[in-house]
């Protein structure tokens, strides 16, 4: 019954997330530990938000300098202030 | 013309001659039986031509229709001994079912000698006509009289020694005109064999495709003769034979037609590959001549091992292509070289060594030189600058990313390009390099193999988080500043183990739920009293994970996943 909401084998899902990916990650930086199924989605999820609101910091400071094209500088900006956001 | 004659009556044999009977005068049966069997000539020709074209849906039902009607009709005239008669008499008495079966249409066929003969009688008498047109419907009748299902495996294969029968015969014009397009009509409509096809046309029979070996030496020679039109198509095909598994996200389709090679490994780089190929040519152009010598000394024995330091070679390629990178531009470089570490420069330097024996075989030492010395380079400075930096995936992911290039430049400077290497590089690298070759050589074998796949599927990995970063971005971006963005990505996820390894140690649980996650996230600000994790869930991830993460009443009183 609950099968029927679970994925099938067929569906393609169109936006996959790196799973395994991200599992041999968590199991580099920390054999010690163990991750659940829904885990790593989350972790998923999480890294999406991340990476988006980096995006969205780089492009605002590309703006600012009125460049056309994003720079690492932007970049390095942009990612010390959002990871120390997310340092939760 | 068939086909218009036919769609207006649908005439099965039966059917026409029910229309034949209908519409003939029948007072006056001797005047007119020339024109009767004028009329029936033309008339019954035309079906034996087609019967095949016609559906047998449309016939049955019209041959339905016509039949009740002409039972009417031909009620009255029993009394006499016509041909009308007879054939009133043949049609009333054979089952209507019979006509409809598509095999009708076969049994003409093992009898196209019999309706040549009446052809033939055809042309001789008049009422001769009528009666070898009656013989086909009766074979029909009689045939289909008996239970289909036997019948028709055999009707199959008489059909099929009626058609190869009726080939040949089928040559002969005009009087056999019928028969032939009956046979010919029926052999459009079964499944023929692609013998006769290609017998009659041999250009158009398929030829199996050719698998031609793959030619290296031609392969070498496209890869002189296109060298510089893409490199990131070409830093395929020379570790196109390493045995990869994984397989890289690649955009770029390819441009160069290839020989037979599967490009089982693609490096999915931005356009990093670009700037560092032209960064690989300028420093090839300072190339040392000395250090080319050397190498030609080197011969490893087989191909085997060729592909396996093909693997290594971008490693140590890609470890040197960030120096030499910042050679060119040099405050980059510094930053780079102090991230280094001395024992990875040494391996580094191991590995360029025996890639460059590698390089030697496969041609292309131009490359293998500027790894050489690259590598030499950066021992001297990371031993120089001596702060060994526990970022060493930084630099690991610089090697990562110039390996795709290092593999192109492979591609891009073959054999024949080797004079313009012969530049001398700093002398004291080739003094190091022939110190220590043999030494060297072997260690790395046992090392390199492993640090090669270790990197790469991370590589792979990441570079989903930065397309969608460059999607988010919505501009263009840097190679720079996607290598920064993969660095973010590094340390993002350093965090994030520690946060969660955290959280489960406070919760004295050793496995990480998603408990700990949903708490992450609160911590982080992405999720307050306003926004609930599961609205993020819904806004982000596609709604097969959904299903997997919120939980959702089905039917039965069950709840998945289970709370």
């Amino acid at each position: 019954m609950a099968v029927s909401g679970a994925l099938s084998r067929r569906t393609h899902v169109r936006r996959k997330a790196p799973r395994a990916f991200l599992r041999r990650l968590f199991r580099r930086q920390k054999p010690q530990l163990r991750l659940e199924t829904g885990g790593d989605l989350l972790v998923h999820l999480n890294c999406l938000l991340f990476v988006h609101r980096l995006a969205e910091e780089s492009r605002m400071n590309a703006f600012e300098n009125k460049d056309g094209v994003i720079k690492k500088e932007h970049v390095q900006a942009a990612a010390k202030v959002i990871l120390k956001k997310s340092r939760g | 013309m068939a086909d218009t004659y036919n769609s207006d009556g649908e005439p099965t044999t039966r059917t026409l001659l029910r229309r034949v009977l209908d519409t003939a005068d029948t007072r006056t049966p001797r005047r007119r039986r020339s024109a009767r069997v004028g009329v029936q000539k033309a008339r019954l020709e035309m079906p034996l031509s087609s019967p095949t074209k016609m559906n047998v849906s449309r016939r049955s039902q019209r041959a339905r229709s016509i039949d009740r009607l002409a039972r009417v009709q031909t009620s009255g005239h029993l009394d006499e001994q016509t041909p009308r008669t007879l054939l009133k008499n043949i049609l009333l008495t054979a089952p209507e079912s019979s006509i409809m079966m598509p095999e009708s249409v076969v049994k003409p066929v093992p009898t196209p000698q019999v309706v040549q003969s009446s052809r033939r009688k055809s042309s001789q008498g008049s009422l001769e006509l009528q009666l070898p047109e009656l013989e086909p419907p009766t074979t029909l009748a009689l045939g289909l009289l008996a239970p289909g299902r036997r019948k028709q495996r055999l009707r199959l294969s008489a059909f099929q020694q009626g058609v190869d029968q009726a080939l040949p015969l089928s040559q002969e014009p005009h009087g056999n005109a019928n028969a032939s397009s009956l046979t010919s009509s029926l052999n459009l409509t079964f499944a023929t064999p692609l013998q006769p096809q290609s017998v009659q046309r041999p250009g158009l029979a398929r030829r199996p495709p050719t698998h031609r070996a793959v030619d290296v030496g031609a392969f070498l020679q496209d890869l002189r003769d296109t060298s510089l039109v893409s490199p990131g198509d070409s830093l395929r095909t020379p570790v196109a034979t390493v045995p990869m598994d994984t397989v890289l996200e690649d955009t770029q389709p390819f441009s160069q037609p290839l020989v037979g090679r599967s490009p089982s490994v693609y490096h999915s780089l931005p356009c990093l590959s670009h700037t560092e190929a032209e960064d690989a040519e300028r420093a090839v152009s300072h190339r040392t001549q000395s250090s080319g010598p050397k190498l030609q000394n080197y011969n490893p024995g087989k191909q085997a091992q060729l592909l396996a330091r093909k693997a290594k070679n971008i490693d140590a390629l890609a470890m040197s292509f960030p120096n030499k990178s910042s050679a060119i531009s040099g405050e980059d470089g510094v930053d780079l070289l102090q991230d280094g570490i001395d024992e990875e420069a040494e391996e580094r330097m191991e590995e360029n060594l025996s890639v460059s024996k590698v390089m030697d075989t496969t041609g292309t030492q131009g490359s293998i030189r500027t790894e050489n010395s690259k590598g030499y380079r950066e021992m001297t400075e990371a031993v120089e600058t001596n702060e060994p930096k526990g970022s060493s995936e930084d630099e690991d992911i610089s090697d990562r990313r110039a390996s795709p290039e290092l593999a192109s430049n492979t591609t891009q400077f073959p054999q024949a390009r080797r004079p313009q290497f012969l530049e001398p590089a700093p002398p004291s690298s080739t003094a190091v390099l022939s110190s220590e070759p043999l030494s060297t050589r072997l260690p790395p074998r046992a090392r390199a193999p492993g640090s090669r796949p270790r990197q790469d599927p991370h590589k792979t990995g990441l570079s989903h988080y930065v397309k969608f970063f460059s999607f988010c971005a919505k501009m263009p971006m840097d190679k720079k500043a996607v290598e920064t963005v993969e660095k973010c990505l590094d340390r993002y996820f350093q965090h994030l183990c520690d946060d969660l390894e955290a959280f489960a140690a406070h919760a004295g649980r050793k496995t990480v739920r998603p408990e700990d996650l949903e708490l992450l996230m609160r911590r982080q600000g992405l999720v307050n009293d306003q926004v609930s994790l599961h609205v993020l869930v819904e806004r982000h991830l596609p709604l097969e994970y959904r299903q997997l993460l919120i939980p959702c009443a089905f039917s039965g009183n069950s709840v998945f996943p289970a709370q």
